[in-house]
């Protein structure tokens, strides 16, 4: 009797781990996701020095003029060049930078604002721009401002390869870098979602250790294929666009502010044969569906705003169930699923003021458990418990495999 | 008693009374000083230039008088100016971006245009500081980020202490709380020049500013974009500095010459005719409402205008008529589209080649319907030389390799000059005074012992021409060299060169930049000759006064001009060494302890023994597992029941 009151103990206590992490997990993916998308941020970088490299800055500067174009100010965007093309002493068009052979259209334009050009775009400074750790000195307009609403798009051309990207023909930024400053960023509720777009030789292979949610990512190329240039201008002398980024614009010249064009369109709009390498989509890390994201969630800009009564005080997570009802959400579906995400705020709120609190058990079981296993135990003999309980499971398997 | 009281009373309110009017008359004045709007003046002016090139210089100047407001509300001057200049006390500011070289040769190196707006290519910028002195550097550390944010550059990399100095005094605007700093590679592009023109009231939508199309500014042969800030010192504690922005921007442009009569021989001499729309496609359409005064001139300098004098004598003489009193600008040799407003001739007797004259053409005469486009159509052949500085300086590198060198400052004597040299060359004793800076980066590690002096081609003693002397050598990896002379060279002097040489340094291999094998750059030295003050005086009453840049050309700054900027190779690693070294080590390594464990490691018999059984059956496994476990649980049991038994 007594072995059989232990074992139930047992298998008690071996739970509660399993439930406490559980709900912890749910509680903390409540709490990112119950936050609006408030604002929209673009990190445009191009990674090649020297004038042969020319397309790469013309990439870059195409999308700037795309994305400023959606609606997203100058602000909010970070443009880092490598190299001056522009006032080049090659360049035969001095302050125009062109990305079609027809010459219709100055990249450059009149008013472009870089925040980081020639030697200052290094992955130091990249590094730093994504999450945050500047100088005290660094001022705004060389700071990525986004907060945990914040639509990112993060553009990067240059040379690269297996797992990394070249900087300067100098530097290499790798895979794991990437992944270490987003997971860093996700910490730091920097962004709410994060669209890496990667135009390179073997893009694909830059998003492999990336494992932060929210993220979703897009690559020219898959392993061991090479991004190719689109075309050549006999003028300029070199070639002025890849072709990933041409495809890319071919999509977006269509769109106007208001479109709602989903970004399953954008990728569907890839076709191999064209781009000469196999775009590549990592997707697994994104919540939503694909279909009903716009694109000008990320290229495009939303200046939603968040009225509270007393400043600075509220968090977004409390102001976010009152607010609900004027917000237009972007599904109908994500709505659904927000408002019981909330619930659970709201649960947790309340749990928090008073321990006592028992009406709310039937819309949250996560708290009422939780709530439960803190009435038995306290945390800590729990956890030593279950460390405890672990003993047994080793002795049976070092028994069974010896 | 009393009687003595009463006159001393009535003396007491006399005194309070005048007091009283005294305090009220300066109380008045003082809100008059407060009442000073803040003004802006946009101007521009042309000059053709001697080697068939047009210079265009636009002057903009905001200004915000002191005020004792609380955190001041501006109407037009940039905000963005004045709180950096609050926050970081700065009492003068320069900040300059350049690209291509001023020709000092054929562009003139005398006028007050060249003298303060010829600039070192790349990024030049100088402050001086109103803080003590320890906190000097921090204040400059801090302004260069600020200002990289603000004009899209890097001039954060001037944060540095490598890289900016401290001159003591052969820097004009000498004084202990200066630092100074260049960035000789810094390219400059429309990103610079859009934040620029943004402090601007009406930017580049209305007024002169108009003119700026960024691709012919950036097809130009020099330009130099420059802002430069002083700030009136209040005095009083509560007082807000009042503010002086001076923005200019100074482009040499190639008008494109579409006349027929190119090809003609006799038409080779002659200048080319040019327009606004024909330099800058654009045209003024209107002023800047918001300007206080908006002018276009059109300068004709010293050396044009005695040509113009020689050509128009010769004409009247070869015509022989009776026309005499006849000013050759009545009736010039060349065609303006528009009539001056105002002609100003240079009030100068020290110049013995002529005054220059002065075209003003006020912009608010015209309007949208009535764009103003001002063209000049030169009717006769005319060449001329412009005004030179009295020495010309130039500066180049010696010797071969890698290891080391000699850098050589060589000041020529430019003929033309003789005239100014003229007035105090009977005196046996004359000197000409002229100030040399130069900053070193420290990786070229000068050796100043190796000073050598050389006038007229003969070496002569430092002391005799040297005057005075200010060496700070360079610190690896802490400061740069600094190297501040006064020489005095006798007035006829033809040529004098200073060569130090220099041994080249090693950089950490994370130091150098990523297009090292293109070298070093040794940014421009500084050529001053503080006895010559460029400076143009023209009509010397109220109204010129008004116009900021005008008095500008009154004030008397000493002839300035920058040398080449040089370009050391230095030694670099092959980069991709040290990935070799570690990738052949790695795999050194690994072959070798590789295959020395396999050989200790090793158990023949055994590997055969299980293959075999591995050949045997080949199950899952799951099953291998379940095999497993059942064996054990029998033998357990078998061993329970034998220990039974």
């Amino acid at each position: 009797m007594a072995t059989f009151i232990n074992f139930k103990a047992l298998v008690q206590l071996l739970l509660l781990p399993c439930l406490l992490l559980c709900s912890s997990i749910a509680y903390n993916s409540s709490s990112v996701k119950a936050t609006m998308h408030t604002n929209n941020w673009a990190v445009l970088v191009c990674t090649s020095r020297f004038w042969f490299n020319y397309r790469h800055m013309a990439n870059t500067l195409s999308l700037y003029r795309t994305v400023k174009r959606l609606g997203i100010p100058d602000e909010r965007i970070i443009l880092m060049l490598a190299d001056d093309m522009a006032c080049n002493t090659r360049n035969k068009y001095p302050a125009q930078v062109f990305n079609n052979e027809n010459h219709r259209l100055n990249l450059y334009g009149d008013n472009v604002e870089v925040d980081y050009r020639g030697y200052e775009v290094t992955v130091e400074n990249f590094l730093r721009v994504l999450t945050g750790r500047h100088e005290t000195a660094v001022p705004r307009s060389k700071r990525l401002l986004s907060d945990e609403g914040s639509h990112i798009l993060l553009y990067m051309t240059g040379h690269g390869g297996d797992e990394f990207l070249k900087f300067q023909d100098s530097e290499e930024l790798q895979s794991h870098d990437l992944a270490d400053a987003v997971k860093q960023m996700k910490e730091k509720h920097r962004f709410k979602e994060l669209l890496i777009m990667v135009d390179t030789c073997q893009a694909a292979t830059l998003f492999n250790q990336l494992q932060s949610p929210g993220v979703l990512a897009i690559g020219s190329s898959m392993k061991g294929e090479n991004s190719y240039s689109h075309h050549l201008d006999s003028d300029v002398g070199v070639s002025v666009v890849d072709r990933f980024t041409y495809y890319t614009l071919a999509f977006f010249e269509r769109l106007n502010i208001y479109d709602n064009a989903s970004l399953s369109s954008l990728f569907s709009s890839y076709n191999p044969s064209t781009l000469m390498s196999t775009a590549y989509y990592r997707r697994d890390l994104y919540q939503r569906r694909l279909e009903e994201v716009p694109v000008t969630n990320f290229f495009g800009s939303v200046m939603e705003t968040i009225h509270t009564d007393a400043a600075y005080k509220a968090l977004s997570r409390k102001i976010s169930d009152r607010s609900e009802s004027q917000i237009s959400l972007d599904q109908s579906i994500h709505r659904e699923e927000r408002r019981m995400l909330i619930n659970i705020n709201v649960c947790d709120e309340i749990h928090d003021v008073s321990t006592e609190g028992q009406e709310d058990d039937s819309k949250c079981p996560w708290s009422a458990f939780y709530r439960k296993m803190q009435k038995i135990e306290n945390v800590d003999s729990l956890v030593n418990y279950g460390l405890v309980a672990m003993l047994p499971f080793l002795v049976f398997s070092t028994w069974l495999f010896h | 008693m009393a009687l003595l009281q009463r006159p001393f009373f009535v003396l007491l309110l006399v005194l309070t009374h005048q007091f009283m009017q005294y305090w009220i008359a300066f109380g008045s004045v003082n809100e008059e000083g407060q009442k000073q709007e803040e003004e802006f003046n946009e101007e521009l002016l042309l000059k053709p230039l001697p080697d068939r090139k047009v210079l265009a210089h636009f002057h903009f100047q905001s200004s915000a008088p002191p005020s004792t407001s609380n955190g001041r509300h501006h109407h037009i001057f940039p905000k963005a100016i004045s709180q950096l200049v609050q926050k970081f006390r700065v009492k003068e500011m320069e900040l300059s971006f350049t690209q291509g070289r001023w020709n000092y040769e054929s562009w003139g190196g005398f006028d007050p245009i060249p003298s303060s707006n010829a600039k070192p290519p790349g990024v030049e910028l100088w402050a001086v500081f109103d803080v003590p002195q320890h906190q000097i550097d921090a204040s400059w550390q801090n302004l260069t980020h600020t200002l990289s944010g603000l004009f899209c550059a890097s001039i954060n990399f001037l944060e540095s202490t490598t890289t900016y100095s401290a001159p003591e005094w052969s820097f004009p605007p000498a004084s202990g709380n200066l630092r100074y700093g260049t960035l000789p590679r810094e390219a400059v592009c429309t990103e610079n020049l859009t934040p620029w023109l943004k402090l601007l009231p009406c930017r580049d939508k209305a007024g002169i500013a108009v003119l700026l199309d960024r691709p012919s500014i950036y097809r130009g042969f020099y330009h130099s974009q420059r802002l430069h800030l002083t700030s009136t010192g209040s005095g009083s504690e509560g007082m807000v500095s009042g503010i002086i922005l001076e923005q200019t921007l100074t482009v040499v442009l190639q008008p494109n010459s579409q006349r027929a009569g190119m090809a003609y021989a006799s038409e080779r001499h002659i200048q080319p005719s040019w327009s606004l729309t024909s330099i800058f496609g654009k045209q003024v359409s209107g002023t800047c409402v918001l300007a206080k005064s908006s002018n276009v001139y059109l300068l004709l300098d010293r050396g044009l205008v005695a040509e113009l004098e020689h050509l128009h004598k010769e004409n009247e003489k070869s015509a022989e008529n009776g026309f005499t009193s006849q000013n050759f600008w009545t009736k010039p040799s060349f065609e303006l589209s528009a009539d001056p407003d105002r002609i100003f001739i240079e009030e100068n007797s020290l110049h013995s080649k002529g005054s220059s004259v002065l075209y003003k053409f006020q912009v608010e005469k015209y309007s949208e319907s009535e764009p103003f486009d001002l063209s000049l159509t030169w009717k006769i052949p005319v060449v001329w030389l412009s005004q030179q500085a009295p020495l010309h300086a130039s500066r180049f590198l010696m010797g071969s390799g890698n290891e080391r060198g000699a850098i050589a400052i060589s000041l020529k004597s430019t003929q033309l000059s003789e005239g100014f040299m003229g007035a105090n060359a009977d005196d046996e004793r004359c000197d000409l005074q002229v100030n040399v800076f130069q900053v070193v980066p420290w990786y070229v590690k000068v050796y100043f012992h190796s000073l050598q002096v050389f006038v007229n081609q003969q070496p002569k003693a430092i002391s005799d021409i040297i005057e005075k002397i200010h060496v700070s050598p360079s610190k690896d990896k802490v400061s740069p060299g600094v190297m501040e002379m006064v020489l005095k060279l006798p007035c006829k002097v033809n040529s004098a060169a200073l060569t130090i040489e220099f041994d080249k340094g090693f950089l950490h291999i994370d130091e150098y930049p990523p297009d090292a094998n293109q070298g070093f750059d040794i940014p421009s030295a500084i050529i001053s000759f503080p006895n010559f003050h460029a400076s143009m005086i023209f009509l010397k009453d109220d109204s010129v006064n008004k116009s900021p840049l005008l008095s500008k050309f009154q004030e008397k700054s000493p002839v300035m001009s920058y040398t080449e900027a040089l370009l050391v190779p230095l030694t670099t690693p092959d980069f991709s060494m040290p990935y070799n070294v570690i990738t052949i080590t790695c795999t050194v390594f690994a072959l070798y302890f590789g295959s020395l464990l396999n050989v200790l490691r090793r158990r023949v018999a055994e590997e055969e023994r299980f293959l075999k059984e591995k050949a045997a059956k080949k199950t899952g496994r799951l099953s291998l597992l379940l095999s497993k476990l059942s064996a054990k649980l029998r033998g357990a049991w078998n061993e329970g029941s034998l220990r039974v038994s």
